[in-house]
């Protein structure tokens, strides 16, 4: 994953000025960003002062990374440290023991790298899903719905024949896992496993 | 079939995962680039009497509820003092600075008297961030504040 070129090229575009590039940044990573939030149980203001800071340094620092593909890390780490900051400064105010040893319970390294794997890997799904034709990200929209969905509402609602889907399901899920924004990700150094981990190759 | 069963669990995961952030977080980091082309030096949160353990208990004995924050970057450093409600600042070293308040509602201007000392009147009830200019060019923004 260090060396994903869309992750490159995005923080290259947003360094120079181009807001789309900024944008899609955003789109790919926010949910890491909120995902550690939520981790650390924040209110809905502590949230927004946490994603203005990190937001913040990340537009002032675009130029400075020293690894631009490890804007990922770079996102959790920050997220994480003012995370920190935020619960730190909320425990003290109520007077509820000691801050930092308090908010050091929502350290830990190993949920920390999953996360940021797990967000290059949704980042890398959810840009090959939008590189698919309509018609197949509606499909497969429905298909991956949690609880599912039935074949025959699939069926009534897209105006495919039941005995098709299967067929048709398997057809999107070759083309999205042939997407550029997929093999990126399984040329790089993380083996993708689809049971839900990672590898290290 | 099995991997794609496991695809598009992945994929499921991953469209849930978007669709559970709210908009206005999403807008959050969306209008920070506004913040890009400025060519400020930033200020980071080098002191918050309220993440440090000592310092917050001396503070708390003396004054129940006065808390006190320093940013610093290469060029200054600020400190701020938030108690009674008055918010009063310090910017170290002094000199002719002006001094901006910015909240996402908009801009005002602060005086600086002459040995550095300022007040932000009212207290601003939502984030904000202090810009110091002065006319030899120096121009430092701290990052956001939330009292």
């Amino acid at each position: 994953m260090r060396d994903d070129p869309t992750v490159v090229a995005l923080v290259t575009r947003a360094a120079g000025s181009d807001p789309t590039a900024w944008k899609e940044i955003v789109d790919r990573y926010v949910p890491l960003v909120w995902s550690i939030c939520a981790r650390f149980q924040l209110g809905n203001s502590d949230r927004e002062d946490v994603a203005q800071n990190v937001w913040l340094l990340l537009a002032e620092q675009l130029g400075k990374l020293r690894e631009p593909a490890a804007l990922p890390g770079w996102l959790a780490t920050t997220t994480h440290r003012e995370c920190l900051r935020v619960v730190t400064a909320a425990r003290k105010t109520e007077r509820l023991g000691t801050g930092l040893d308090d908010a050091l319970q929502f350290v830990d390294n190993t949920i920390v790298d999953e996360e940021i794997l797990m967000a290059e890997r949704n980042a890398a799904l959810r840009a090959a899903f939008a590189e698919l034709p309509p018609r197949y990200q509606q499909l497969l929209a429905m298909l991956a719905k949690d609880p599912p969905v039935s074949y025959a509402e699939i069926s009534a609602t897209l105006q495919i024949p039941v005995g098709s889907i299967g067929p048709q399901r398997a057809r999107c899920l070759e083309r999205l896992r042939k997407s550029r924004a997929l093999a990126a990700l399984s040329e790089g150094e993380v083996d993708v496993n689809w049971a839900g981990g990672e590898r290290r190759a | 079939m099995h991997d794609d069963e496991e695809l598009l669990t992945a994929l499921g995961e991953a469209i849930r995962a978007r669709e559970a952030v709210p908009e206005w977080f999403v807008e959050t980091g969306k209008n920070a680039y506004a913040w890009h082309n400025i060519d400020a030096e930033l200020a980071q949160l080098t002191y918050d009497s309220d993440s440090d353990g000592d310092a917050a208990a001396v503070v708390r004995s003396e004054a129940a509820s006065i808390r006190a924050l320093t940013f610093t970057s290469a060029q200054l450093s600020i400190k701020l003092e938030v108690g009674d409600g008055l918010l009063l600042g310090q910017i170290i070293p002094p000199q002719a600075w002006t001094l901006e308040v910015h909240t996402r509602a908009g801009v005002a201007s602060s005086p600086v008297d002459e040995i550095g000392c300022f007040a932000v009147d009212p207290i601003p009830n939502s984030p904000f961030r202090l810009r110091c200019r002065a006319e030899d060019g120096t121009d430092v923004l701290t990052v956001w504040i939330t009292l």
